[in-house]
């Protein structure tokens, strides 16, 4: 019963909750604004905005990079701030240029993140080729040294990381910026994957076109606000670049 | 989680191109100063055997003790000279010995062969505190803001990773990284004495050992200052800059700064005004000399062997005042001078040590005797052995020192006799006393543990300003 219970819980609490999140820097600048937002396991949702919305800001709060001025952003329910290491265990990050060791190979690399991530023993050579191989890496690249890759590459052995440490949310700050179309539709699908898996998925993105295709929920930000948020079903038939556009330029 | 940082740190230096290259350059310099200093310091020994061959067989052929003159005694050398020079190339190596005179050690390396003096020797001591601390600051100038700028560091820290793990890992990866592979060329070269015929013994063996530690906690000192200011500065090219900065005040400003500005406050008079005084307070005892021969009136003995006798022992007299009075002042004035020379040194080392590489210098130089109290060694040892030289050449000579009645004859007794030439093995034999290895340990040990403390502080001010670093 209290299975079900808890079973009932993970379902109905968000997995990833910013809740009245501020954040002003020292210089006075309002990065963020009252932001609250929520993200469900086995949901994706996509936050839209120019350059300074406040996009990555909300990403560094959850990771706790930076402290809330108010307000508090969760994972598991627990506040990002009052337990930094505990929240880090549960989420993954893949930023925008996924940058790793480029003296060592795929392997390495995604042993060494395993290994940071609290598996004691790393990843096991199989495991690690088996989740390279499900991010699209190639097996005769597995052993390659980093600096070989193509940023495609990259990002594939980022988001293989992301798999790795298993954690139940993973923030993505525009992690198709710059990928090739094809690269791009790749890593699409495989994080529709990991949503299928369960796992809850914030995403940053200038790309409405991916955002539209992939995410269940969507939100626009600008200059620090929220400043629409509607789900997938709520989208259906409508023109999310007008949406957005408008929403830039000041008309909604 | 240490161990997992300083793993990466592992793999990630040693599997560089830059660890490769400077890692070859390292080796081959290590093994150079090891192969330079054997053949140096076998040279050496050459030189110095042929030298006290030279001073007896001067004595060779000499019918009389009061013939001998210029008897000259050696510092032997020592394999570690060779290996941490020190001043050991600026302190003369001989001294002249006779009774009275003024000891002055002379004949140094760098005197003989000024060309070695223009750049001096490649050894450990170059190594250390030119090469490798030029290599901590290669290799940990961007140890943070390096990985920041690469992006490393985002990834990193969303993992649950402390801040204090994550820089303990750095310095302890980079830091082992570095050394343990250096240990290779340097167990290669501490082979080499051996294998080249020079023996080393279980002291000098001790030294070496705690020289090449002192150089460790150099490398240290530098790598951990290379990751403070990577954690100060925002950009990896502006912690090059400004470590390259901190490094030559270190290695050439600060040491020379420190002397300039001791002799400045100790002032201590040269060798020349001391010579001047001397010279004059010397002349004016002659002249009261030249007053009491003057006046010299013997017994009236008209025997020419008892006036001679009569007249030696006047003389003899005369010479010993002299000789206790010049004795004392020089003694005097070189006292005076010693102990400013002192106040000065202990100036000059005492701001130097504001460097690490100057506080490494003192520490290597005590521990391979190489220091300047090698020389206040030499001439003191010295000075023992020219009491013990003029106490057996009164016994030989009857003359005390200085002017000598001389009867010239040609060579054979009057009795018709060929007079035998003397024996140079009757004189006493110049054991130079070394510093024990415990003293020259104990003496290091400050200078060590100045380092240990630069090590430390350092560390600590990466520590506690990276708690509080933006990894973003």
């Amino acid at each position: 019963m209290e299975s079900e219970n808890n079973n009932e819980m993970s379902r109905t609490a968000p997995m990833l909750e910013a809740v009245n999140l501020t954040k002003r820097y020292d210089d006075g600048v309002l990065a963020l604004d009252n932001l609250n937002l929520r993200v469900f396991q086995g949901r994706t949702y996509a936050m839209l905005g120019a350059n300074g919305a406040g996009k990555t800001t909300t990403i560094n709060l959850f990771l706790n990079f930076i402290d809330p001025t108010e307000g508090e952003a969760r994972v598991a329910g627990i506040a990002s701030h009052r337990d930094p290491l505990l929240i880090r265990e549960k989420v993954s990050y893949v930023s925008e240029n996924v940058m790793l060791y480029m003296n060592f190979s795929a392997v390495q690399n995604l042993d060494f993140f395993a290994r940071l991530a609290g598996k004691s023993k790393g990843c096991g050579r199989d495991e690690c080729r088996e989740v390279l191989r499900r991010v699209g890496l190639e097996d005769d690249c597995h052993d390659r040294k980093l600096r070989t890759f193509s940023k495609g590459m990259r990002q594939k052995c980022g988001i293989a990381i992301a798999v790795i440490k298993g954690a139940p949310a993973i923030l993505l700050d525009e992690p198709t910026s710059g990928l090739d179309p094809k690269a791009a539709f790749e890593f699409m699908n495989l994080l529709d994957s990991l949503r299928a898996e369960g796992r809850a998925i914030l995403m940053s993105t200038h790309d409405i076109f991916r955002a539209r295709e992939i995410a269940d929920d969507i939100g626009i930000m600008k200059e620090g606000r929220l400043v629409m948020q509607r789900s997938r079903e709520e989208l259906e038939g409508e023109n999310l670049e007008k949406i957005y556009l408008d929403y830039m330029s000041g008309l909604s | 989680m240490i161990g997992i940082i300083v793993k990466k740190e592992l793999y990630e230096t040693l599997g560089s191109k830059k660890f490769h290259i400077s890692f070859a350059v390292c080796s081959v310099l290590i093994l150079l100063a090891f192969y330079a200093g054997i053949r140096n310091h076998q040279s050496n020994v050459e030189r110095y055997e042929a030298a006290k061959a030279d001073n007896l067989r001067k004595l060779e052929g000499l019918k009389e003790w009061h013939e001998v003159e210029n008897y000259r005694i050696f510092l032997p050398p020592r394999p570690l000279e060779s290996l941490v020079g020190g001043v050991s190339n600026d302190i003369g190596r001989t001294i002249v010995i006779q009774r009275g005179n003024e000891l002055e050690a002379e004949g140094s390396r760098f005197g003989d062969d000024p060309v070695f003096a223009v750049f001096g020797f490649l050894d450990l001591e170059f190594i250390f505190q030119i090469v490798l601390t030029l290599f901590a600051i290669l290799f940990a100038y961007d140890s943070v803001n390096g990985e920041k700028e690469r992006g490393t560091l985002r990834l990193t820290f969303s993992n649950p990773i402390p801040k204090s793990s994550y820089i303990l890992g750095k310095w302890t990866g980079s830091f082992v990284a570095v050394c343990l592979p250096l240990m290779i060329p340097l167990l290669i070269g501490c082979l080499m004495p051996p294998v080249l015929g020079v023996v080393l013994s279980g002291g000098e063996w001790l030294r070496l050992g705690f020289v090449i530690l002192s150089g460790l906690l150099l490398f240290g000192a530098f790598l951990a200052m290379s990751i403070t200011v990577s954690v100060f500065t925002k950009r990896s090219s502006s912690s090059f800059l400004v470590l390259l900065v901190i490094w030559i005040f270190a290695i050439l400003i600060i040491p020379r700064t420190a002397v300039v500005l001791a002799a400045r406050a100790v002032e201590t008079p040269s060798v020349d005004e001391l010579a001047a005084k001397k010279s004059s307070f010397a002349r004016q005892l002659i002249m009261e000399d030249r007053e009491k021969v003057d006046g010299y009136r013997g017994s009236g003995n008209r025997d020419m062997e008892v006036m001679m006798q009569e007249f030696q022992e006047f003389m003899n007299g005369i010479q010993e005042e002299r000789r206790k009075k010049t004795d004392e002042y020089n003694a005097r004035l070189n006292e005076e001078r010693r102990n400013r020379q002192i106040v000065q040194e202990k100036t000059a080392f005492g701001l130097a040590r504001i460097s690490p590489s100057a506080t490494f210098a003192l520490a290597a130089a005590s521990l391979a005797r190489t220091s300047l109290d090698q020389k206040e060694r030499f001439l003191g040892e010295a000075g023992r052995y020219q009491e013990a030289y003029g106490r057996f050449m009164l016994d030989k000579t009857g003359i005390a020192s200085g002017l000598r009645v001389i009867r010239i004859s040609d060579g054979d007794r009057e009795d018709g006799e060929v007079k035998a030439s003397i024996d140079p093995g009757e004189i006493p034999v110049f054991d130079f006393h070394e510093v024990s290895t415990a003293e020259c340990v104990k003496g290091s040990i400050p200078d060590m543990g100045l380092l240990l403390v630069f090590n430390l502080a350092f560390f600590a001010l990466a520590y506690f300003r990276f708690l509080r670093y933006d990894v973003r």
